[in-house]
């Protein structure tokens, strides 16, 4: 089997038609391949349909029933991006990663150096930051409600200065609080990942900074950052996917995107369409846009951070 | 790299940092103290619902003021627990839950290594797609997908009322393949060179030098893919009503929606059946994650 | 390598974008099982509510009802009665799996579930609708769908009205057996002295959250009473527009914005735990609020009303009969099993939820001897109104409620535009015929 490494060859010796055609190293096809099968077999019909209900006034239907489901182009579409609560809930997911990403990326990476390090009780931390994670977010919510809640434990302690329709039901608060309920709750899945990114780091690196007489800040900032780029640039792209699909939190926290829709997401409002309302081709157009939108997104993140080829 | 002001951050930022493996314990630093301090702020924000929730799941009766959250030794009680087993059966529920979550782990590590090497390692035309099929299954919110695929779930492949009609849409976690393509990539190519220059096929190397260095990718993995399943509650209900087969999370979602009203203390039933939901995660993050201190990578260079 | 990636999201998109134009989408073409299929008999499914209660009452039926007819047994599953049963309900239908019979049909969910071909028209049973009007009188016009057939059995009501704690009163310097609840002012002025003079958080206490069924509770139940029986939509065009409904929109707006009806949600039961003095209910509340001493009464109207003559919100549920079921004839045969005068004293007895029957407080005077707190939920579902039984209504519901969050409850919006702008928007909805 060729071995030779296959970046950049131009003027390299003609290779054979096999890896012209598939590639240098076809086996991937047999590694990838059960992945695409799965693949197909679940995710290509609804995604599939997804697409097509966008186009149509589309709802579902039982077998064998004659419904009427006319093409409507772009209709959907410019429906849904004309609603004023879909207006609301883009600027929210805006609102939600501004807050979010940098937040998630920076407390993320600061924590998993901390928890890397050898700590007393460094079991115990890592497992307080991690556990918000795990909890299913009914139980937590329950408790986030309580505590900012217009009698609750934050106002108490705030005093006076707690605003005054209080947090969650406050047109300007409740999303920033959405948003921090949220990075607190995904925290310890972040920091996991930068715990073992950091586990890649070698120590001989760490080592040659001290010697040079690099502080601890320094040396975070030149040995650690650059040392888990690609894990940031992975954070980075999960955090923004998560975040543009956010739906416990408007759903359980702000009770269906109150005050007065202040808290919308896009995936509740496709919900609230889709399923509730039975409007299945409406909520498709919101989805198949928002995915869009997302994996743009992506792809920019992956450019302006990730690492070149 | 963006980062954000907060009063952990700059007090970790001034003392913190990786240190080495363990060295000879020196007198602890007034860094080290100042950071163990900011740490322990930190984890007081971070646990203290979780705290909240156990303390409200050994309360006799609800007390929602902030006194509530101090834990009153004359109102404390295990009744909760009881009946919430009773309403929901935990023992069956938690067999359910670990079948239901077992399967999406098996199947995702199987597949998701495989996937995540081939995208990260090899080059074949159609990568480029694949890793783009790979974004879509997260970008698109389940919501959307959720009728379809359980037309094709039950109709199509027949799979109503089973255990593999629950697990099949998870068993693989598009995230775990991203852990595992980010890994595999993070891997100096020496490593790879050094094994195909030896004569090693595809495979060899997959098998003699990945999986043994992918540990820590597998564990977070597991870790990462365990919480999915284990905390979902439409998915398995949507496949089967049958009260045997559902899973934990379903049984308390299904509980707090309606059966709250027939019992005296729902508030306190509902967090002790959150609470043991929530136990097996921590156990397994908690055995897992002594596998993550530094390992010498670098020295697997030399020779 | 962004071109790169670039090229191939492109060439996967397009593909999709192929497959999906053209396959088709698939599902509606696939004719394998009938609509109307013919009315055979044998096993069937059906589903009930997960409510302990229910439970008891649906188990002893269908154990009576294999006893004696071992050919045409019936099997029974569980679903919650929360809102994700109507997600379970279209998933099944859409799938092809739903049961014979769901005991817990939501009347705002019948459009949607006839419009997907899921449910199967009573009427094409011989003497169904007959049956149903005998039992039911009436109200059963009030179900009836736009093409005149019925789609779903009216089964038992909870008819809503305003539970108050009698401690509290007292305590607040009101009457406990004669409290001052009938016009607005007087509602108004005794939440303003509850509050004043007990620890209570709220005078009374709605959901104020966007859930479109939350307005079933505040402000339909008031709307009824002040209108004497009028639905949210009747004959295509909203009704809420009118005095009545300006009325009652600026009644609630005043108890939000006095600070006697919270705008958070509450945790837990916050009637039981006394965190507010009054809410709305149904007879289900006798067996959960035991230990509190209460009282009920009618919804409030402005000018007041005597009490025997104010009509308030249903909170009906029905019992759907569904296409996908295979023995259709035992499927309505059973229904009919479980809507005789026997089967709604169990459920009277065993519930206390208010079977759909026509002089209810004579056919089982008995029981409402023995048990007097019922007595006056079963006097009011003479006078219930229900949901609309008409298009897109869950649309219509929840363009309603988001006017009323914004206008009435955080009082952002002006009442009358609010509510003129919400009823612009759902007349041509309920217009779309099905």
């Amino acid at each position: 089997m060729s071995t030779v490494a296959t970046t950049g060859g131009d003027t390299a010796p003609k290779r054979p038609l096999r890896h012209r055609l598939f590639g240098s190293q076809p086996i991937g096809y047999a590694f990838a391949g059960p992945y695409v099968v799965f693949w197909v077999a679940l995710f290509a019909y609804p995604l599939c349909l997804a697409v097509y209900m966008s186009f149509h006034d589309y709802f579902f239907a039982a077998p064998g029933a004659e419904v009427d489901r006319p093409f409507v182009g772009l209709d959907n579409y410019v429906a849904a991006f004309t609603d004023p609560a879909v207006q609301r809930s883009l600027l929210n997911v805006g609102i939600f990663l501004v807050i979010n990403v940098p937040l998630t990326v920076g407390l993320g990476l600061v924590l998993a150096s901390a928890l890397n390090a050898a700590l007393p009780f460094r079991t115990f931390f890592r497992a307080a930051y991690y556990v918000p994670y795990v909890t299913a977010s009914v139980a937590m919510v329950g408790v986030w409600l309580w505590l900012f809640s217009g009698g609750g434990l934050i106002n108490e302690v705030l005093g006076p200065l707690a605003p005054d329709p209080t947090w969650l039901v406050n047109r300007s608060w409740a999303m920033p609080i959405i948003a921090l309920f949220a990075t607190w709750k995904q925290l310890g899945f972040y920091v996991l990942l930068y715990l073992a990114a950091l586990q890649n780091i070698p120590v001989e690196l760490y080592e040659a900074a001290r010697v040079d007489g690099a502080s601890l800040v320094r040396r975070f900032w030149h040995v650690t950052v650059p040392g888990v780029r690609s894990t940031t640039t992975l954070v980075v792209i999960l955090a923004t996917i998560v975040g543009a699909n956010f739906f416990t939190e408007p759903y359980l926290l702000t009770g269906g995107g109150g005050p007065n829709g202040a808290s919308v997401s896009p995936v509740l409002i496709m919900y609230q369409a889709g399923i509730e309302q039975g409007d299945a081709g409406y909520a498709a157009a919101i989805g198949v846009a928002l995915a869009v939108v997302v994996i743009l997104m992506s792809a920019v993140n992956n450019f302006v951070i990730g690492e070149r080829e | 790299m963006a980062t954000t002001d907060t009063h952990a951050r700059t007090a970790e930022e001034a003392h913190g940092g990786p240190e080495a493996a363990p060295t000879t314990t020196r007198r602890p630093r007034l860094g080290q103290v100042a950071q163990l301090v900011a740490l322990s702020l930190g984890a007081v924000v971070f646990l203290f619902p979780f705290y909240y929730m156990v303390v409200g799941a050994l309360q006799a009766s609800p007390n929602p003021g902030p006194s509530g959250a101090l834990p009153d030794p004359s109102n404390m009680t295990l009744y909760n627990f009881a009946q919430i087993n009773a309403a929901i059966s935990l023992g069956r529920t938690l067999l359910n839950s670990s079948i239901f979550t077992g399967g999406v782990i098996l199947l995702t590590l199987l597949l998701g290594f495989l996937a995540g090497y081939a995208l990260a390692r090899l080059e074949f035309r159609g990568r480029g797609v694949i890793f783009t099929l790979l974004l879509l299954t997260l970008v698109l919110p389940f919501q959307l997908l959720m009728i379809p695929m359980y037309v094709l779930v039950v109709r199509y492949y027949g799979l109503a009322d089973s255990y593999v009609g629950m697990i099949i849409p998870f068993a693989i976690n598009g995230t775990a393949v991203f852990i595992f393509r980010q890994f595999f990539r993070s891997i100096p190519n020496d490593i790879y060179e050094a094994a195909e220059i030896d004569g090693a096929s595809q495979l060899q190397i997959l098998l003699r030098i990945a999986i043994p260095m992918a540990r820590p990718a597998i564990l977070t993995a597991i870790i990462v893919t365990f919480i999915g399943p284990w905390n979902e509650f439409l998915w398995p209900f949507l496949i089967t009503k049958e009260r045997s087969m559902q899973p934990l999370a379903v049984a308390l979602a299904n509980f707090i929606n309606t059966l709250q009203a027939t019992i005296a203390n729902p508030f306190g039933a509902i967090l002790a059946g959150a609470t043991v939901l929530s136990v097996p995660a921590v156990v397994l993050f908690l055995a897992f994650q002594r596998h993550f201190v530094q390992t010498n990578l670098g020295s697997g260079i030399k020779g | 390598m962004l071109a790169k990636m670039m090229r191939s999201t492109a060439l996967a998109l397009v593909l999709l974008l192929v497959a999906a134009c053209g396959g088709g989408g698939g599902s509606s073409s696939s004719g394998s099982e009938g609509g109307a299929a013919e009315q055979t008999s044998g096993p069937i499914e059906i589903w009930y509510s997960n409510n302990a209660q229910e439970i008891e009452w649906a188990q002893a039926q269908v154990d009576a009802w294999n006893d004696e007819h071992p050919d045409q047994q019936v099997t029974a599953q569980e679903i919650p009665a929360g809102d994700t049963s109507e997600e379970v309900i279209t998933a099944a239908i859409t799938a092809g799996n739903a049961p014979c019979l769901i005991y817990n049909t939501s009347p705002a969910a019948v459009p949607a579930f006839q419009r997907q071909g899921g449910l199967v028209a009573l009427d094409e049973f011989d003497g169904a609708v007959d049956l149903v009007r005998e039992r039911s009188g009436d109200v059963v016009d009030q179900y009836t769908s736009s093409d005149g057939k019925l789609y779903q059995l009216p089964w038992k009501a909870n008819p809503v009205m305003i539970i108050y704690n009698k401690e509290l009163f007292e305590q607040a310097g009101l009457d406990p057996d004669d409290p001052p609840l009938a016009t607005y002012d007087e509602f108004h002025e005794t939440a303003r002295q509850l509050v004043e003079n007990t620890d209570v958080r709220a005078a009374i206490y709605p959901a104020p959250t966007s859930q479109f069924f939350q307005s079933w509770f505040d402000f339909y139940p008031l709307f009824a009473a002040e209108t004497g029986g009028t639905q949210l939509v009747e004959d295509g065009q909203a009704q809420f527009t009118g005095d009545a409904g300006i009325a009652v929109a600026e009644f609630w707006r005043s108890l939000y914005e006095d600070g006697l009806a919270p705008r958070e949600e509450a945790q837990g039961d916050s009637f039981a735990e006394g965190v507010t003095a009054m809410n709305t209910a149904g007879p289900w509340a006798v067996s959960v609020y035991t230990d509190i001493d209460w009282g009920v009464v009618p919804p409030p109207t402005s000018e007041g009303t005597p009490p025997d003559e104010i009509w308030t919100f249903s909170d009906v549920k029905s019992v759907g009969l569904y296409t996908a079921c295979e023995n259709q004839a035992t499927a309505w045969e059973f229904l009919e099993f479980t809507m005789s005068e026997e089967a709604d004293r169990a459920l009277l007895e065993t519930t206390g939820q208010m079977p759909v029957r026509t002089d209810l407080t004579d056919t089982f005077s008995d029981f409402f001897e023995e048990n007097p707190q019922y007595e006056v939920f079963a006097d009011q579902t003479s006078r219930i109104v229900e949901v609309p039984v008409v298009p897109n209504s869950i649309e219509v519901w929840q363009t309603f409620r988001d006017a009323w969050t914004g206008a009435v409850i955080f009082g952002d919006n002006e009442i009358e535009p609010a509510l003129q702008g919400a009823a612009d928007e759902i007349d041509p909805l309920v217009g779309e015929g099905g």
